[in-house]
């Protein structure tokens, strides 16, 4: 490879996996918030995703409404749906047992429940394109070619994160999170309303699934097994820190970037390896994550 | 005591006659072959989300055999069909398999139209000794190395899936450097075996990518092949992978021909649709298999013969499927190979005369061939011009060169 076609696959590989990162950021964001306040990977957040970007689909294209209308209204029934699993099931769950395996157990089963209704609806049968919103024409950055669609998804991931980083640090509603997060126990003494935050956390996981899924599926095709794509969130958030909320984010576009270099300068073949190898390696060299700060380990 | 004995010794005799016969009679005919009929076992998924593959594939076979049947049968035999639901899955199949062998009794087996499920019942079928003739499977899994009792491929062999590509985009486009894009797994392997074969013949240049059927993000493979400078792309995927590239090859301003393979075109109109523009399908081909298109003059007899031997379905939007016609050659070969194998065919004088099959079934795109290492019915492709509405069909059929070489 001359370096002139080395330099043209690295800077197509930095824009281009900024671009996927940005969207496994998000994705990143949603997993760690549930984390952090109750300590469970929901492993239904792909199919939170997918059953969002259904819904839009639906709504956009079935039922022919507007854009204005359409991407609201699947934001409030990704959260509507979230936080009611919270409450009617994970509450249940969690008074019936109180053991943290059977709650992800129970997200599990929510993973398998959202691909049924989707298969059972007969969209999900064959690939299905979602319109883009933004033109897809190609424009130059440098060497790399990226298009206005391109653009528009990381400049919305981004603002969307700044969003939630500052509601997160600066609102009553972001503090009272942070102090769920930290001792649970500390926060109900000076009057948190823990299942309130716990419904709430779950509600703008599924709203921040959404957005994910509006910026994501023009660039996928949609099947009821786009859910996948959440493992290199989790890959993201493991890379990050599972604990961190920034961790997650540079996470989400470390994992982005590397998967293109390695399809670009390593092999295609590798693009599905690349993000396992990043955790793999991260774990051993520094299993709290880049930006997870020191390992607790708990006393019994 | 003494004066019964008469009786007792008589029907002590006829009872040892009786059983001294029974073996013979046995012996003499085959499970499923009386002298008045001949029990076929059919399978195909009829129900869940794959139906598509097959339920009228299974339809066309069936109507096929009405006809022969209409017609006097096979020497004297009418054909019975017994047909079970596999749904496209290993479980379900292996259990139709099972059932239709040993509770059915039948003479031999029709059916398989999804590879992957089809290829698990090879070691019992073979166990069995009891002959399989394929629907539409391409099935390779279980024709290659050949063994005695499997046939199959009637759509086409998935090593010659990639050879008839390349054939067609070296004789009728020029190219000299084809990027060829697969999947990583063994039917990539299999049809960039067969494409080798045929780049070698062509002293084409066969820059190859291979990716995750999942794939989500297709920029880096695309770059890889777009900066070798190639004459055509061939993209030799599933529809979603595939859908994805020309999307990408739009986006990045890619203006040479795109050939698209045969397992990506499932549905056409859903593919324009999701490449976002018909601009995408500029300069864009699809390869098929069917010696027409679809509904095409040199087809249109199965499309009428369903239409009479099935007037409530092919009434209703969706039918007949895409693959409906694939049916008829396959139970062209059973029908040929009993009528070859004589009046009292056993099941090894029909697996005899599969192997010597060579016909034109006037329905797919290249004769069915068999041979003595040669299991895989069709190697030949036409491909149309699609524009994202019309379909012109180019000129010539294309073969591959692959054969199997142990």
């Amino acid at each position: 490879m001359d370096l002139q076609l080395a330099l043209l696959f690295l800077q197509q590989g930095v824009a281009s996996g900024l671009v996927v990162g940005s969207v496994y950021a998000l994705l990143a964001l949603a997993i760690v918030i549930i984390f952090r306040t109750s300590e469970v990977p929901n492993f239904a957040q792909g199919e939170m995703l997918m059953a969002a970007g259904y819904v839009a689909l639906y709504l956009f294209v079935f039922r022919a409404m507007p854009v204005w209308a359409a991407i609201p209204m699947t934001i409030v029934v990704a959260f509507a749906g979230a936080a009611l699993f919270r409450r009617v099931v994970l509450t249940q769950v969690a008074h019936a047992s109180g053991s943290p395996v059977n709650l992800v157990i129970a997200t599990l089963g929510l993973s398998y429940v959202l691909k049924g209704l989707v298969r059972q609806t007969g969209f999900g049968d064959t690939p299905r394109s979602f319109p883009a919103l933004v033109s897809t024409d190609s424009i130059m950055i440098g060497q790399a070619s990226v298009t206005r669609l391109d653009l528009a998804i990381l400049g919305t991931a981004v603002i969307v994160m700044a969003a939630f980083f500052w509601m997160f640090g600066y609102t009553k509603l972001g503090r009272a999170m942070r102090s769920v997060g930290m001792n649970p126990k500390a926060a109900q003494l000076v009057g948190v309303n823990l299942n309130r935050i716990h419904t709430t956390i779950w509600g703008l996981s599924g709203a921040i699934s959404a957005i994910a899924a509006l910026l994501i599926s023009p660039k996928l095709l949609m099947t009821a097994d786009m859910g996948s794509v959440v493992t290199l969130g989790f890959a993201a958030a493991i890379v990050g820190g599972f604990a961190s909320l920034p961790g997650a984010v540079v996470g989400g576009f470390i994992i982005g970037i590397v998967e293109q270099l390695v399809g670009l300068f390593v092999s295609s073949r590798a693009i599905t390896l690349a993000p396992f190898l990043a955790i793999m390696l991260v774990l051993i060299l520094r299993p709290q994550g880049l930006f997870g700060g020191r390992v607790v380990i708990k006393k019994v | 005591m003494s004066k019964r004995a008469p009786g007792r010794l008589s029907a002590l005799a006829a009872a040892c006659f009786a059983v001294m016969s029974l073996p013979v009679a046995g012996f003499a005919q085959e499970p499923g072959l009386t002298d008045k009929t001949i029990k076929i076992g059919m399978f195909a998924p009829l129900s869940g989300p794959n139906m598509a593959y097959g339920f009228d594939v299974a339809n066309a076979a069936r109507m096929y055999y009405d006809k022969i049947n209409k017609e006097g049968g096979i020497n004297g035999r009418k054909i019975e069909v017994v047909l079970e639901d596999d749904r496209c899955n290993a479980n379900d199949l292996v259990a139709a398999v099972k059932k239709l062998v040993e509770r059915d009794q039948v003479f031999l087996l029709n059916g398989g139209s999804c590879s992957a499920a089809v290829v698990a019942a090879k070691d019992y079928v073979v166990r069995s000794k009891i002959p399989l003739i394929m629907l539409n499977a391409s099935g390779d899994g279980a024709l290659y190395p050949p063994t005695d009792y499997i046939f199959g491929a009637f759509s086409i062999s998935q090593y010659a899936v990639g050879g008839a590509i390349v054939d067609f985009a070296a004789k009728t486009l020029g190219a000299k450097k084809i990027a060829y894009i697969n999947h990583d797994d063994a039917y990539g392997v299999w049809n960039l075996e067969g494409s080798k074969a045929d780049a070698e013949a062509h002293k084409v240049d066969l820059q190859v990518e291979s990716i995750s059927p999942t794939i989500t993000d297709v920029t880096a493979p695309f770059f890889k092949l777009r900066a070798v400078n190639p004459d055509a792309l061939a993209i030799v995927t599933y529809a979603r992978p595939a859908a994805l590239l020309i999307k990408k090859a739009y986006e990045l301003g890619f203006n040479k021909p795109i050939i698209l393979s045969v397992a990506g075109t499932a549905n056409l109109s859903q593919l324009a649709e999701n490449v976002g523009s018909k601009d995408a399908l500029k300069n864009f081909y699809v390869q098929d298999v069917l010696a027409d298109l679809p509904g095409g003059p040199k087809i249109k007899w199965v499309y009428d013969m369903y239409k009479e031997a099935y007037p409530d379905l092919a009434a209703k939007p969706d039918h007949p499927q895409a693959y409906m016609p694939y049916g008829i050659p396959s139970a062209m070969s059973i029908v040929n190979a009993l009528k070859d194998a004589g009046p009292q065919p056993t099941r090894e004088k029909v697996l005899e005369a599969l192997k010597k099959q060579h016909f034109d079934s006037g329905v797919m795109a290249g004769p069915v061939v068999f041979g003595p290492q040669e299991r895989a019915a069709n190697k030949s492709t036409i491909f149309i011009k699609f524009d994202g509405t019309n379909q012109v069909l180019q000129p010539g059929v294309y073969t591959s060169r692959w054969q199997f070489k142990g």
